[in-house]
């Protein structure tokens, strides 16, 4: 009963922990990080349970209200989604976890009820969207998502925040109005909004409509670039994701931009037909602002003064690898760019959240003035060093992976260029990244005298973030043949 | 706004507005319309009440904690009448073939469970546009 029904469950439990946060909320405001725990650890459950079904059983097909598509709602659950699914209700779980330590020091106690209802509806979005066949099921949690986002930014309500959030809806909204407007292109070219019945009508919709499904791809491709930051449609986010609180920066950097890179290469894979990915000038755009966004993220991220604003620019520049790996179009490209989502997932929200644990506790958010603070707190700094450090791609680490797949693909296409796209941009990274970890260990001493204690929920998502780093630096052969099957089965192989 | 022709007015044609939102939501599945619709128009009749007898007057017919209450419970209903599908062994949202009588066609009490979810839906947008427009007095009140 359950089993069947998890690809609907697994939306329907954050949904649930929404609304119950909202009512429960409005009397019992300490409920909320509770109620957030829980159903995030059930997702947790959930999901790890429907991924072990895709690697058994394959697909996992959903018909909602038991309408079949085309007029029906459908979820398809393959080994990318399934994936991905499982890094956002664990990453999802971890960052709540997190919370329930420091969110009231953050976030005003009086709507603390309203926060936990905004991240679980973002999450429950970010799951929709990566398991839903729908193209216009996708879009309405696309919208939910960046409405959730928005609000997650805004939450502290000062001017900073606001104009970020204000900047952030304005251009995800135009991102999302693009969408939608590929969307209307295609269902009038093809018929059809289910993406499997779309990809058998797409080759005959394009000998016949060639310039409407070339605009709707080139729509796509600006909608879902803009909402994932991609340079040089990156410009919301750095103050986005630098002027927002703890917890939501390390949602949004290290989730909420990935969900649309998964959507992105449902459509490019799944839909569109192998032979006219060269037909669309889609490899060229690609790599050009990839490569733009890994450069100048990173030049823009030395200059920044500010911790928060430095690791927003450094997450621009590693959109720019995930996006050069899916423009590589090599299979050993597409792996890199997956492997990239799940460790900069991991990298990003650790290091969001011990840098943010770090401002709470020291009051010190600029670059220049961390001195000694390695020795006065040191978990906090152990896990921004390995995040560091693996963002630079030192190879026990598991940044090091994803790169030297990115790499790989980057020789099997025989453009050699970016391989050194790549040796430059570590060498960057390693150029803001490294200063600040000789600082905080090998610095001045920090003024501090009474170091205060971290709270458990702090110390334990940070131990089991920083674990994993190295974990999935080791055993990278287990995504690894999570995702090769898929893989192969998009390129034909 | 404390006319005396606009309070008059306004305490003679909220009913009507009022059990017109309520027709609209209970056709939901009949006619035109819908949860949203007539949500919409039965916040429309208290956003009058409102701007005709102000804020406090109205706090004492709807106290915001009611409405916020009332709006979630309204989503809450629609996950739960959702989930009668999982429950019983068929999809969720499911309608006939999660036991929802359908009854016959173009009475009202018809179409198994989307009657329920309009009328929870109606709850919901009517409250959720309530406590907006409170929001948006109360700001206004402070600037």
């Amino acid at each position: 009963m359950i089993v069947n029904n998890l690809p609907a469950l697994i939306v329907v439990v954050p949904l649930f922990g929404t609304y119950l946060t909202l009512m429960l909320g409005v009397k019992h405001r300490k409920s909320s990080s509770k109620i957030a725990l829980v159903s995030t650890g059930l997702l947790v459950v959930f999901t790890g349970f429907l991924a072990a079904m895709v690697a058994k059983n394959g697909e996992v097909f959903y018909h909602f209200g038991g309408w079949n598509p085309p007029w029906g709602i459908e979820f398809v659950i393959d080994r990318i989604s399934a994936f991905f699914l499982l890094i956002v209700s664990s990453i999802g779980f971890l960052i709540v976890v997190f919370g329930s330590g420091t969110l009231e020091s953050e976030v005003k106690p009086k709507i603390i009820h309203y926060y936990y209802a905004l991240f679980l509806v973002l999450i429950a979005s970010l799951i929709a969207i990566s398991a839903s066949n729908d193209i216009f099921n996708i879009y309405v949690f696309l919208e939910i998502s960046s409405v959730a986002a928005a609000a997650l930014v805004a939450v502290q309500g000062n001017k900073l925040s606001i104009e970020a959030s204000v900047k952030y809806l304005i251009l995800s909204t135009l991102g999302s109005g693009a969408f939608l407007f590929a969307i209307a292109n295609i269902y009038m070219v093809t018929g059809h909004l289910n993406l499997s019945f779309i990809a058998s009508k797409l080759p005959e919709a394009f000998s016949l409509y060639p310039l409407n499904v070339l605009a709707s791809l080139g729509l796509v491709l600006v909608g879902l670039t803009i909402k994932a930051a991609l340079y040089p449609l990156h410009v919301w986010l750095p103050d986005a994701h630098g002027s927002a609180p703890t917890t939501s920066s390390a949602i949004l950097s290290g989730l909420v931009v990935k969900v649309y890179i998964i959507v992105f290469i449902k459509i490019i894979f799944r839909v569109l037909p192998p032979e006219y990915l060269n037909k669309v000038p889609l490899e060229f755009s690609l790599l050009l602002m990839s490569t733009l966004g890994i450069f100048i993220g990173s030049i823009l991220a030395m200059r920044q003064k500010d911790i928060k604003k430095m690791l927003a620019y450094s997450t621009v520049a590693q959109v720019g690898y995930i996006f050069l790996g899916i423009g590589l179009l090599t299979y050993n490209g597409l792996i890199g760019s997956l492997l990239h989502i799940l460790n900069h997932a991991i990298m990003k929200s650790m290091l969001f959240l011990s840098a943010g644990i770090i401002i709470k506790l020291t009051g010190r958010r600029r670059v220049d003035s961390l001195n000694g603070i390695g020795r006065v707190y040191p978990l906090p700094m152990i896990a921004f060093s390995l995040g560091a450090l693996s963002m630079v791609g030192i190879p026990p680490l598991n940044g090091f992976v994803s790169k030297w797949y990115l790499g790989l693909g980057a020789l099997d296409g025989g453009q050699v260029f970016y391989v050194i796209v790549l040796l430059v941009s570590s060498f960057l990274n390693g150029l803001y990244y490294l200063p600040i970890v000789i600082r905080a260990f090998f610095g001045p001493d920090s003024g501090i005298q009474k170091p205060e204690s971290l709270s458990v929920g702090v110390s334990l998502s940070l131990i089991i973030l920083s674990v994993s780093t190295v974990f999935f630096g080791f055993f990278s052969s287990i995504p690894l043949e999570y995702l090769a099957p898929a893989v192969s089965a998009l390129f034909g192989l | 706004m404390r006319n005396i022709i606009v309070r008059v007015i306004a305490r003679v044609i909220i009913p009507f507005i009022q059990l017109y939102g309520f027709y609209v939501v209970f056709h939901g599945h009949l006619s035109p319309g819908g949860g949203f619709a007539g949500g919409t128009i039965i916040a429309a009749s208290l956003i009058l009440y409102v701007l005709a007898f102000g804020l406090v007057a109205e706090e004492k017919r709807v106290p915001e904690r009611i409405a916020q209450i009332i709006e979630s419970l309204g989503a809450i209903v629609y996950v739960v009448i959702g989930l009668v599908g999982v429950l019983v062994g068929a999809q969720f949202l499911g309608n006939k073939i999660a036991g929802f009588p359908l009854g016959v066609p173009g009475r009202i009490l018809s179409s198994g469970s989307i009657l329920i979810l309009t009328i929870a839906i109606g709850f919901k947008v009517a409250s959720t546009m309530i406590t907006l427009f409170n929001h948006l007095i109360e700001d206004e009140k402070e600037g």
